[in-house]
């Protein structure tokens, strides 16, 4: 039997709670979302205690269906001020849904300030004083939690910048190792973590058990169609766990995409040797590991494992996206200086796009010069430390772009564009201006038929198309978020029907009923229509959704492009919400 | 002879002894499947191509002094 636990941080008084008719059918992103949207007020600061912190497991996760590991979190999110969804791989997810958790609520806040810690098990939710762990990083927060109740559970946890409520921070979740990794990243959650005095939850699966589908021949049939569809493709059967997520620098380098130093050009001289190939090499010189699986029951693999010259473990990944954001957009070629600033960042618990693109905006300011790997290592101590300058950092490149007075600011609704130059790749800063979430490749991801050609082939350079396959994608992606699905099935959905027959097959077999795409896309569509509603009630209107004036004014080399998709166009990628 | 550079990734690279980048010669209006066919690279194998940083396909024809990237199906994110 599925619950919800609320836990009440302002009394320390926790509720159980049953989902009801309402959110039977639903989990991760559609969960999440409708939460917010029903019972958090739009105009609330994100940081009050009006706010809620929803975890949710996805509608697949604890099924067995392949790749359905993912955690979603969602709240206000204090760096857009928009809802916010965030979502991460690792084992929380997996660890909720054995014990049969729908949802966990932190609401409220604690009258005297003190930092908590959540026990979850099989007893249900329990609130303890995190005596000990106040101040630490996440690597040794979540070493002390598996010290003490053994290296089966999964911890959800957040570092210094969470506790600080900084904008930019992450919640963290440990891996298949116990290592805390994988982050809800975007948005800021950490924040409104710590606003809640949790510093870390920890979820202990002990005696819970695999969800059983209604119709289990139906549920297996689906899960075979998409392991098969999964392991067929390319791109999630070989490229993937090969060469991990960053294999996409060159690629998006070639395109003229790959934004550099602080968006000022489309191609970085430094990117073969902070490439995925290069990577795949370093890694394996030096005895890490490629083809890692962040959680189980993940048969893509995308992750890795990242040694120094030593020999020694320094981190996961890094992924494209992280790699991107310290090296490129930073002038950077160092991969072990990447490398560390992501183990940084997740110690600290920083979200890495926004860490990076915020050191890229401080470099433009003149507070380190591109390049200057030592010091952005720097920049990120002084997030460790919560000094001034590094609570700026922490804040975001456009808190902190604007206390230098800069005015080339990349983001939109106050959250960094990540690793794709919406100039270059039109169809992402179609999503990018009009997410529901800021800026963000996730929400709608454009770029596997502008760039990729999965999918179809819509050219990148002309704004012709775009909207609709934004729109489009940003439909399916709330589906997959939904679903508990890692967004990368996607690639093989976008090229062969049956993975998404399958998909429907897991979903109606676990409900015991029919169920057709319709009735899947209909989730995102519902997801985003909850999440139009809650951004126009909290004051937004057609005028955030467009990008940064650059975009618009400076031309991007190597094509001396602008983005040039038209405002009135823009308007209509949510034609479907009433 | 006129020259061109032919970047390749990924999987792609074990066709040319693991190397990033090679400089082949050709005979002006060869075509890009014909470069690749001559490198030992199937052709089946490619998904993206770019000539000079522009998108395009195995049958565009090349002058000399061209940049070219070749990929596999690949992806990430």
């Amino acid at each position: 039997m599925a619950v919800i636990y609320r836990v009440n941080m302002s009394d320390l008084s926790i509720r159980t709670e049953m989902p009801g008719v309402k959110y039977a059918q639903t989990g991760g992103r559609g969960l999440t979302s409708a939460m917010i949207a029903a019972e958090v007020p739009p105009t609330c600061h994100a940081l009050a205690a009006e706010n809620k912190l929803v975890i949710a497991p996805g509608i697949l996760t604890g099924t067995g269906a392949p790749c359905g590991g993912r955690l979603s979190i969602g709240a206000k999110s204090p760096l857009t001020g928009t809802i916010k969804e965030s979502n991460s791989g690792g084992q929380g997810a997996l660890a909720l849904a054995a014990l049969g958790i729908k949802a966990i609520v932190l609401e409220g806040r604690p009258a005297d300030g003190k930092c908590y810690r959540l026990i979850v098990n099989t007893d249900g939710v329990k609130i303890e004083p995190a005596d000990g762990l106040v101040g630490l990083g996440n690597y040794e927060t979540v070493g002390k939690l598996l010290g003490e109740f053994g290296d089966k559970v999964a911890c959800i946890s957040i570092g210094q910048a969470g506790e600080m409520k900084m904008a930019a921070a992450s919640i963290a979740v440990t891996d298949v190792e116990g290592r805390p990794t994988r982050h809800c990243g975007r948005g800021g959650l950490g924040a409104v973590m710590g606003s809640k005095g949790v510093k870390a939850i920890v979820v202990d699966p002990e005696g819970g058990q695999r969800l059983i589908p209604a119709d289990a021949d139906t549920f297996k049939a689906g899960a075979k169609k998409l392991n098969t569809a999964l392991k067929a493709h390319p791109v999630t059967g070989e490229g993937l766990p090969k060469f991990g997520t960053n294999v996409l620098a060159n690629v998006i380098n070639a395109a003229g995409g790959y934004p550099t130093r602080n968006f000022r050009e489309g191609q970085f001289e430094g990117t073969e040797a902070i490439s995925g190939e290069r990577q795949h090499d370093v890694i394996l010189e030096r005895g890490g590991q490629i083809a890692h699986a962040c959680h189980k029951g993940c048969t893509i693999k995308c992750s890795r494992t990242y040694l120094d010259k030593d020999g020694q473990y320094v981190t996961k990944g890094p992924e494209y996206e992280t790699v991107w954001a310290h090296g490129a957009d930073c002038g950077i070629d160092d991969l072990d200086a990447i490398a560390r600033m992501d183990r940084m960042d997740d110690d600290f618990g920083l979200d890495t796009i926004e860490a990076g693109a915020t050191i890229g905006v401080a470099m433009e300011a003149g507070i380190v010069p591109f390049g200057d790997a030592a010091g952005a290592i720097k920049l990120l101590e002084e997030v460790g430390k919560g000094t001034a300058l590094g609570r700026l950092v922490a804040s975001g490149a456009e808190v902190l772009g604007k206390a230098y007075g800069g005015s080339r600011i990349p983001t939109v609704k106050g959250q960094s564009m990540p690793a794709y130059d919406p100039r270059a790749v039109k169809g992402i800063g179609v999503t990018y201006a009009t997410s529901t979430m800021g800026a963000d490749h996730t929400a709608g991801y454009a770029v596997a038929p502008n760039v990729l050609g999965v999918g179809g082939s819509v050219d990148p350079l002309k704004p012709e198309g775009q909207v609709e396959l934004s729109r489009n994608m940003q439909i399916a992606t709330a589906s997959i978020d939904s679903a508990g699905l890692c967004l990368f099935v996607a690639f093989a959905v976008l090229d062969d029907s049956t993975a998404l027959d399958g998909i429907c097959e897991m979903l109606g077999g676990l409900f015991g009923t029919p169920f057709t795409v319709d009735d899947y896309l209909a989730i995102g569509r519902a997801t985003l229509a909850a999440e139009r509603k809650f951004n126009a009630a909290a004051g937004f209107s057609p005028a955030d959704d467009r990008l940064p004036d650059f975009c618009k004014t400076e031309k991007l080399a190597p094509h001396d492009a602008i983005f040039d998709v038209a405002d009135e166009e823009l308007d209509q990628v949510f034609d479907f919400v009433e | 002879m006129p020259q061109v550079r032919v970047n390749l990734y990924a999987m792609l690279r074990k066709y040319v002894g693991g190397a990033t980048s090679v400089e082949v010669e050709i005979e002006p209006g060869r075509t890009i499947q014909q470069v690749l066919d001559e490198l030992g690279v199937p052709a089946d194998q490619t998904r993206i191509i770019f000539v000079d940083s522009r998108a395009a396909d195995l049958s565009q024809s090349l002058e000399g002094g061209e940049q070219i990237g070749v990929f596999p199906a690949i992806g990430g994110g």
